[in-house]
């Protein structure tokens, strides 16, 4: 295999970077991440098929979420969305889940540099805000019940019960998550694999809260206007 | 959730009435399963090899040894649906003017587990079998991604079919068909344990596939032998990548829709009720935009293995590799964007109707670049018709009518004809045998003695390919003709003269296939007792172009001694006329200790406990379900906890096995390689 | 040449991570509080904009969803440190096909379900058909 200087490489890497013509046998093609150099490392990989399965995890609320958007006006004669929403509730809702995803980030910054302390301490507080989430989440759901309005009385209030209730259970298989990967962290200290796991809850818990993003926008705001 | 206030209340639902003690056809079959299970468990137990299967096999997280697995509940349970087939084929040759044998209701279970069975407990399996096993060895490294995951992605695959065949002695199945349509399948219509048997049984089987998804995905793009880019892969190893991208981006949507209808069956919500405001076609949209990607996942390691087999026996490079890559991505993502054509009668309209037309014909042309690709890989070969050789031919012929017969369904005025007829039955099974079964066994004789260190016996696989293939065209061709003749499908009796002669056609054809099956039983025992004539020595029976073709047969554990140095296309091929040519191996690598994953018994555990949750939620037993989830749980915590996730095999160990493999690679140089050489140089003897 | 790993440090980098010895802990919380800060505006302006009457009525969906598309873009560069460097290149496809299935799942059902729905015979009609003498069996 021949030598790679640098100079030669930034050259033929700005020019064709992915190489997709045929190239001198031996010589291995100089972009990125392209697996050319044989198999890549475990945190990409593990961390690549955690991605993956977001994603998938992503389609499946799509659904969700297309259910909703198609039985939005399918009250029955029931209840609507404005009637419904409580905009304080959902408002703190998203302040707790918001600052959770914060306090995961910086989760992750202690674990950068190997704080046990500062790693449970951000951990620790991201799962209680989760939980306030949950909580606050549950009331509101028991309170649509107690008023007739749950998801057995209308097609627009199932799917409402449904996308936001598939969140809500991803929240708590996350808190079920975070609580062992503390126990794991002050067991087992900041381990590779450890780490890798810390990696993708982070993952996770970010995208939990983009989803919150689209749905608090879809379900919570846009059906306000219903 | 109940309080269980008595053992009555603690089963839920079930009851002695759950047996069928008064249906003749399930008892038997059922205690018939029942008798053989028993007796092949006794039989292991009884001669020790629980342990042996126990450390080898159940607990294994080694690709090869699950990929066999895959392959094998595949092939028991192609056997199941087979017989509902038999069932379906002799109640409808004698129904005429008579009401046969098999009482409606209970025909009915009989198509919908026929549909269930075969789409995904028996051509999945037999898929993903190959994939599994293949494409690690064809990529160059030494497992996928995450091989633990890849365990338990097998045995909830395994789950869901036990699940489905519990159904046939306690309790019933769906009688929906194999997709359960509202409001025939919500609990005011369907109020048996039918549906939730089917429901369960994919959810639980559908998160083990997901998970295959992710696994092959990541292994595919992340994972391959150093100098292996992307044009350098095999095509198998590219449809494999594209039909676990189409798992990965349409299983949620199955997931995601049989939850909905799991939610109205359980907890009264009304998705798609009859009433307050449910809409039942929204069930019929999103499930068969899972539906059709599904049919690709099927399809596309199917074109694969020709792909691979074809060159191998045609003696030439593949015809267009980079036409077969761009046709593979574009049927990948083509197929997202043709779902409507399943229900062009449910009356979107003409423009809608008109696009999906228009776009499910377009994605022929992707199979369409296939089929000439391969075709001119064959033209101005030496061609060898080896038994996979001839599944290849057979499905080239049969597949290209089978995809015309759908290019017409696709045109929405002859569909609103058509629809729902045998015309469509003979279409879909025109293709899935065609394409589906015929790459299932031409795979499977193809890398049936790289797994197991022997060929299969040609000529009982010869004989179990004509009776297919003859036994395919007498069975459906009749069914296109009685489909244009007006018959629609799953019926359980009929009155129409007219139908008479295709139908009792139809008839004798599924004792054509019988014959193939027995044709491929007999193969199956011949081969094993002949084993030590038809030993593969050298790794490479076939003259094969691509890596798994270098390693020993059966690989070890490891697979490759020394990851190997891709530099082209067929890899391989490259290293074998080097080889010939210098009349030498390449020089003995520096050995290397090798890490590889310990087995777990992970896959299995948390396999057993979703069994347990999934018949406690069948039949209302909660407790049982709380107990199901928690001790999942339990398994997952207890395998997060391990310390030690590798075991090392020693330098000595892998130079041992892989100095054997070389001298049976010397021996084949020194006598038939240098024939080969003799002949090439123009010194040639006998040829 | 039978090296497994890559040598020339051109591997693709895992999503979401970010390598601490790339940066201080300073700028590690930084960030996250930037993203966090556009996130908590971008929400607010997002409630504001319901509960009053600063967008006229009609654009108010397409002014929510502008806020929302704008606030996962926060949460993808700040909180999972997705960048356009070539070694996020693979994440980002990744991420393009999920977003490409969902685009077609949601609008291929609106645009379908729509049609289906446009198409039903009104209830009423529908009753009335359903208590002629023809439908009773």
């Amino acid at each position: 295999m021949s030598a790679v200087d640098t100079v030669s490489f930034r050259r033929t890497r700005d020019l064709d970077p992915y190489k997709l013509g045929h190239r001198e046998a031996g010589e291995h093609g100089l972009a990125t991440g392209h697996g050319e150099g044989g198999p890549a490392s475990k945190r990409v990989i593990v961390g690549y098929g955690f991605w993956i399965f977001l994603l998938s995890d992503v389609v499946l609320f799509s659904c969700l979420f297309a259910a909703h958007a198609v039985l939005q006006t399918a009250t029955a004669g029931g209840p609507s969305g404005r009637e419904l929403f409580n905009p304080w509730s959902i408002a703190i809702e998203t302040a707790c889940l918001l600052a959770s995803s914060f306090t995961c980030g910086l989760s992750a910054v202690a674990t950068g540099v190997r704080s046990q302390i500062w790693t449970q301490l951000t951990l620790a507080i991201t799962g209680l805000l989760g939980l306030a989430f949950l909580l606050l989440e549950a009331h509101d759901f028991a309170g649509m019940v107690a008023a007739g309005a749950g998801p057995t009385r209308s097609a627009f209030l199932s799917s409402l019960f449904a996308v936001v209730g598939c969140h809500g259970c991803h929240v708590t298989a996350g808190l079920l998550w975070l609580g062992t990967m503390m126990a794991q962290v002050f067991f087992k200290g900041f381990r590779p694999n450890i780490l890798r796991r810390l990696l993708c809850f982070n993952l996770f818990w970010h995208v939990l809260d983009i989803i919150w993003v689209a749905l608090f926008t879809i379900v919570y705001l846009i059906g306000e206007g219903r | 959730m109940f309080v269980p206030l008595a053992v009555g209340d603690m089963l839920g639902k079930l009851t002695l009435n759950a047996i069928p003690l008064d249906q003749p056809i399930p008892l038997i079959a059922g205690g018939v399963v029942i008798l053989v299970v028993v007796a092949v468990i006794a039989w292991i137990v009884l001669r020790g090899h629980l342990p042996y299967l126990w450390r080898e096999w159940i607990t294994s997280v080694d690709h090869k040894r699950i990929g066999v697995m895959y392959v094998l509940l595949g092939l028991v349970m192609l056997l199941r649906g087979f017989i509902d087939a038999i069932m379906m084929r002799s109640q409808q040759a004698l129904a005429f003017h008579a009401a046969g044998y098999l009482p409606p209701e209970h025909y009915d279970q009989v198509f919908s587990a026929h549909g269930t069975i075969m789409i995904f407990f028996a051509a999945m399996p037999l898929m993903i079998g190959l994939m599994n096993f293949v494409v690690p060895l064809q990529l160059g490294v030494r497992d996928v991604a995450f091989p633990t995951l890849n365990s338990t992605s097998f045995w909830l695959t395994a789950t869901g079919a036990l699940l489905v065949n519990i159904s046939l002695v306690i309790g019933e199945f769906a009688r929906t068909g194999w997709l359960p349509y509202p409001p025939l399948s919500e609990a005011r219509y369907s109020p048996g344990v039918g549906v939730d048997y089917y429901l369960w049984a994919l959810q639980i089987s559908g998160v083990g596939t997901l998970l295959t998804g992710v696994n092959f995905v990541t292994t595919i793009l992340k994972i391959r032998a150093p100098g292996m880019s992307y044009l350098r892969m095999p095509v198998f190893c590219w449809t494999a990548l594209c039909a676990n991208l189409l798992i990965v981006a349409a299983f949620p949507v199955l997931t995601a829709t049989l939850a909905m209808l799991l939610l109205d069956r359980y907890l009264g919500f009304h998705f798609f009720t009859n009433s307050a405001g449910g809409n039942m076609m929204m069930f019929i949209n999103l499930i068969w935009a899972w539906g059709h990607p599904e049919v690709y996942i099927l399809v596309l390691p199917a074109f694969g293995v020709f792909s691979e087999v074809i060159p191998t026996f045609s003696g030439k490079p593949l015809f267009g590799y980079r036409s077969m890559v761009v046709a593979t991505l574009f049927i990948c993502l083509v197929s997202f964007l043709v779902w409507l054509h399943h229900f062009f009668t449910m009356g979107a309209g003409g423009d809608v109707n008109a696009t999906f037309g228009i776009a499910t014909s377009i994605i022929a042309v992707g199979t369409g670049v296939k089929i000439y690709n391969w075709m001119f890989t064959m033209y101005g070969g030496r061609i060898r018709f080896a038994t996979p050789m001839l599944w290849s031919m057979g499905f080239l012929v049969t597949f290209t009518i089978g995809g015309m017969t759908g290019v017409l369904l696709a045109v929405p005025p002859a569909d609103f004809q058509l629809h729902n007829s045998l015309f469509l039955v003979a279409h879909f099974h025109n293709v899935i045998i065609a394409g589906v079964l015929f790459a299932a066994f031409a795979g499977l004789t193809y890398w049936f003695p790289k797994a197991f260190g022997f060929r299969l016996h040609e000529g009982w696989g010869k004989a179990a390919f004509w009776f297919s293939l003859a036994g395919f065209y007498i069975t459906f061709i009749p069914l296109y003709a009685v489909g244009l003749l007006g018959m629609t499908r799953r019926m359980q009796h009929y009155d129409l003269a007219l139908w008479r002669p295709w139908v009792l056609a139809a008839g004798v054809g599924i004792l054509v296939f019988m014959c193939a099956l027995a044709c491929q039983v007999i193969q199956l025992v011949v081969s094993i007792r002949r084993r030590e004539e038809l030993r593969d020595f050298t790794g490479d029976p076939w003259n094969g172009r691509s890596l798994e073709w270098s390693t020993a047969s059966p690989p070890p554990a490891f697979n490759f001694a020394v990851l190997p140095n891709v530099q082209g296309e067929e890899p391989y091929w490259h290293i074998k006329r080097r080889a010939i040519e210098t009349q030498q191996l390449t020089a003995e690598p520096d050995y290397q200790p090798i890490e590889m994953p310990r087995n777990s018994p992970t896959g299995f555990i948390t396999a057993f406990f979703a069994t347990v949750t999934g018949f406690a939620l069948i039949w209302d037993i909660w407790w049982l379900v709380g107990v199901g989830l928690a001790c999942a749980y339990a398994v997952f915590v207890w395998f997060a906890w391990r310390d030690v996730e590798e075991h090392q095999i020693p330098a000595e160990e892998v130079a041992r096995i892989d100095r054997a493999r070389r001298k049976a690679r010397e021996e084949w140089l020194a006598t038939e390689g240098h024939e080969e050489w003799l002949t090439s140089h123009g010194q040639g003897g006998t040829s | 040449m039978s090296n497994g790993t890559n040598e020339h440090n051109l591997d693709d980098v895992a999503p979401g991570f970010m390598d601490a010895a790339d940066h201080s802990v300073r700028r590690g919380i930084q960030g996250y509080l930037i993203g966090l800060g556009l996130s908590a505006a971008l929400t607010a302006i997002s409630f504001y904009v319901v509960y009053t009457k600063l967008i006229w009525g009609p654009a108010i969906p397409t002014a929510l969803v502008v806020l929302a598309v704008a606030q996962i873009g926060v949460h993808l560069v700040f909180f999972l440190h997705l960048t356009t460097a070539p070694d996020n290149t693979n994440n980002v496809l990744a991420l393009a096909f999920g977003v490409l299935i969902v685009a077609l799942i949601i609008g291929g059902s609106l645009w379908i379900m729509g049609r289906l729905n446009e198409r039903m015979m009104p209830m009423n009609q529908a009753t009335q058909m359903n208590r002629m003498p023809q439908m009773q069996r």
